[in-house]
């Protein structure tokens, strides 16, 4: 249970950690108030229930970090690129912290190393002003973790009873209900009585229950506020604070669950506002926006994508039990539960659905560092973060995202100096945008650098012998050249955008998605790259074909329709392998002999025509089964290089079937091609 | 039971089963299950050695021609005989697959002192997918190198 608590914090920090990237970058252009308050609530949360959860070290670390936004929250310390600066390598600290797995010798040496260190130095050096200032106010200055100046503070120390009980189930979530005894006995000093009187007897009990009270007596210079924040995270117990009285000015009335009760002091009414007001109101504010959302990690949906996985093979299954039986009621039924199956995938698909902003988030930090290291000014804008796509895909295409990123910026953006000679604003761009396009997302990347140079890339694709010295290409022909695996070689890679991967490692990855990349240049204009990707690649809809006595399954979408083949052109063995379609010329390719399976001439053969990178291309196949949904089962190590092949699913007879990647399959027969002589030629 | 930390030869049982009136053995622990034999869908450009496909119980599973490792003379799409499902790792990583076998016989408990190497001129198998020799009975059975039995051949598609 504790495991699984901690596993939940570690996961929810991460979140918060990736928001609060968001957050500081977004503090470049503009400071909001409620903006410093999500920060704060963050670094706030990551710090309590680190300590909860033996991550103290990193909540050590998150207290210096959250003292210099209590400051800006207060209005004492200025939003400066400084300070921005700071938080970002904070921040980043934050995420080795969390990497280490909890406290333990290696976050312990991580606390005393020289980066946190120097971070903890400069955050403390801008906080530890205010901190003099506010202590020469008259603070008792007995805390020495304490640094934010309350009122409280100032008007002397109260006494306040608190009862505790934790829910009976407390303990099996994860509560410790020792370490937040601790932390109050840190805000001064406490008394303890303990309330047994739910205990059962011993035969009765379960050790996991909680099942104990606590009564106590807690005098201290902090507010009413301070000790509600031991026990943020324990709001299912039972507790109630009551002021005793105190020694200050602050005697008021006891057991209001105001928050003015803690802290009207006369003496502090040089500040404007009640920071401490705020921080107990806004947490339930966004606690009750967010408990409409639950939490889950990604495997027990990946658990339940399988689950329906089995569930339409199932129903394939039925259907197809149910066209040999012929009974109309059987049918019925399964027609109803066809429509609920559809219904059921397509809410399953919808929860792992992201918005593609979670990742453009991250590039705005890319672009941030990068400018920095190559002296570029440049600025990210994005368009369209609002679009969805399945949390699959979007994990596999952030590092290829990256990657084209800083190419734009390291090899297509020129310097501020080369862009005002050339007439172009000094400030470079780099777009990112998204949406949705039918059943297929596109994400595209544009600068307005100096675009591709068509000439520079014919040079090297002759001396890579990529194409040949006197191949005519378009300029449009030869920008796809980038795309090809040999292409970049360490020559044009620099360090920045140089980490072994070229373009074409991107293409691979985008291919092996189902999807495509296409690149638009102009010189001294810019480059865009687009990539069209499948909003899914769970489940697709398929076009179930039969070869010899197998059937292979062709996604949808890359289908562009069927037409029959017609006799002659089927008997013909001239080595001309192109099709009239209406009045456009298509070349076809026989999937038995690439699949090299024995050639049976059957009549009646049909072809199915896709369409790949914008080329119409037929594959002939012995017929056309029909239409289904098809659930994608990965290929195993034994068969995942093969060309052409994109996985496998099972039919509703039971057999398995493959499912033909129609991009590789192409591209394989074009080398296959260019390499033999062909059939008859 | 599965224990990564299991080494074949400390594992207690192995499974009995019959190539071309051979017995060989393998550890009991990573077998998942025992089917009928059943066709396979075959895919394409995918060499000898793992020529197919099997739906087990919903999950996709490649059948891995044993024979043609072995160099054992071949045998066609066999509908006799049996098919052992089972897990093999491969980098760390478990790879469930699927391999048939004239028979299944039993189950038996072994020493593992009692594992002979196998002479070089005794046997016409590749060596390193042999981990030995132990006595059934009447019988020598040959203990399987899982690990380099199942290992996906390194030029495994010279087409691609």
């Amino acid at each position: 249970m504790i495991e699984q608590a901690t596993e939940a914090f570690v996961l929810e920090a991460r979140e918060l950690l990736a928001e609060l990237e968001t957050f500081f970058l977004e503090l470049e252009d503009e400071v909001s108030a409620a903006r410093i308050d999500e920060i704060f609530r963050a670094l706030h949360t990551v710090k309590g229930s680190g300590s909860m959860f033996g991550y103290t070290a990193l909540s050590r670390f998150t207290h210096h970090f959250e003292n210099a936004y209590d400051l800006v929250r207060d209005g004492q310390l200025e939003v400066e690129r400084n300070l921005i600066d700071l938080s970002l390598s904070a921040r980043d600290l934050m995420i080795s912290f969390l990497d280490l797995g909890g406290d333990g010798p290696e976050a312990e040496a991580l606390l005393e190393s020289e980066d946190v260190m120097r971070i903890v130095s400069q955050l403390t050096g801008l906080t530890g002003q205010h901190e003099n200032e506010a202590e020469t106010k008259g603070a008792t200055g007995t805390e020495p973790v304490q640094s934010t100046p309350s009122q409280a503070e100032q008007a002397g120390r109260t006494r306040f009873r608190v009862r505790f009980r934790p829910a009976v189930d407390a303990l099996r979530n994860g509560m410790r209900p020792d370490l937040l005894l601790r932390e109050l006995e840190d805000l001064g000093s406490t008394s303890v009585e303990l309330d047994v009187s739910a205990v059962p007897r011993l035969t009765d009990l379960d050790p996991t229950d909680a099942l104990i009270g606590w009564v106590l007596e807690v005098e201290t210079s902090e507010g009413r506020e301070a000790i509600e924040d031991v026990f943020i995270f324990a709001d299912d117990a039972d507790l109630s604070i009551e002021e005793l009285g105190c020694e200050g000015p602050l005697a008021e009335t006891a057991n209001t669950p105001s928050v003015d009760a803690a802290s009207p002091a006369p003496a502090v009414s040089a500040k404007k506002t009640d920071p401490a007001a705020q921080s107990v109101a806004t947490p339930k504010a966004t606690a009750m926006a967010k408990s409409e959302s639950i939490r889950v990690t990604s495997s027990r949906l990946d658990d339940m994508m399988d689950a329906l996985g089995e569930l339409v093979i199932a129903q394939a299954r039925l259907e197809a039990v149910s066209e040999e039986m012929g009974s109309p009621t059987l049918e019925t039924v399964v027609e109803d539960m066809q429509r609920l199956v559809m219904g059921l995938r397509d809410a399953t698909l919808s929860i792992r659905m992201l918005p593609v902003e979670s990742v453009f988030g991250k590039f705005r930090r890319v672009v941030r560092d990068l400018s920095a290291d190559l002296g570029k000014d440049v600025r990210l804008l994005t368009e369209g973060g609002e679009t969805e796509i399945d949390k699959n895909v979007i994990d596999r295409i952030s590092e290829p995202l990256v990657h084209m990123i800083r190419n734009s910026i390291d090899h297509g953006l020129e310097t501020a100096q080369e862009r005002t000679e050339l007439g172009k604003p000094a400030q470079g761009t780099v777009w990112l945008s998204a949406c949705q396009e039918g059943g297929e997302i596109l994400v595209s990347i544009e600068d307005n650098g100096k675009g591709l140079d068509a000439e520079a890339i014919r040079a090297r694709a002759v001396e890579r012998e990529l194409i040949d010295a006197n191949a005519e290409l378009s300029v449009q022909d030869l920008h796809q050249l980038i795309f090809e695996p040999g292409f970049s070689t360490a020559k044009i890679v620099s360090a920045v955008s140089g980490r072994g991967v070229g373009m074409d490692a991107v293409k691979t990855t985008i291919d092996a998605l189902g999807g495509s990349i296409t690149v638009l240049s102009r010189a001294g204009q810019g480059t865009r790259i687009t990539l069209r990707l499948p909003v899914t690649m769970a489940i697709i809809d398929g076009l179930r074909v039969r070869l010899g006595d197998s059937v292979y399954v062709i996604p949808l979408s890359a289908v562009e329709e069927c037409v029959e083949m017609d006799e002659a052109e089927n008997l013909r063995e001239s080595g001309r392998s192109l099709l009239q379609i209406r009045d456009e010329t298509v070349p076809y390719l026989e999937l038995e002999e690439l699949f090299g399976q024995q050639a049976r001439p059957e009549a009646g053969r049909r072809i199915v025509v896709v369409r790949v990178d914008g080329v119409r291309a037929g594959l002939v196949v012995d017929d056309i089964l029909g239409q289904s949904q098809t659930v994608i089962k990965g290929l195993s190590i034994y068969h995942r290089d093969i060309p052409g092949l994109g996985g496998a699913t099972i039919l509703g007879d039971g057999r398995v079937a493959l499912i033909i990647d129609v991009v590789t399959l192409i591209r394989w027969a074009e080398t296959r091609r260019g390499q033999g002589p062909r059939k008859a030629a | 039971m599965k224990d990564e930390n299991m080494d074949i030869t400390s594992s207690g049982l192995l499974l009995i089963f019959r190539l071309g009136g051979e017995a060989f053995a393998l550890s009991v622990s990573w077998v998942h299950e025992i089917l009928d034999a059943q066709p396979w869908a075959p895919v394409p450009n995918s060499g000898p050695f793992a020529p197919g496909l099997i739906n087990v119980r919903g999950a996709v599973v490649p059948v891995i021609d044993i024979r043609h490792r072995l160099g054992l003379p071949h045998s066609e799409k066999d509908l006799s005989g049996r098919m052992i499902v089972f897990e093999n790792v491969i980098d760390g990583v478990p790879h469930k697959l699927a391999f048939h076998a004239d028979s299944v016989e039993q189950v038996i408990e072994y020493d593992p002192s009692s594992l002979e190497p196998v002479p070089p001129l005794g046997a016409a198998w590749p060596q390193d997918c042999l981990r030995g020799v132990i006595r059934h009975g009447q019988e020598l059975v040959i203990l399987l190198e899982t690990e380099t039995t199942f290992a996906p051949p390194a030029d495994r598609f010279a087409a691609a």
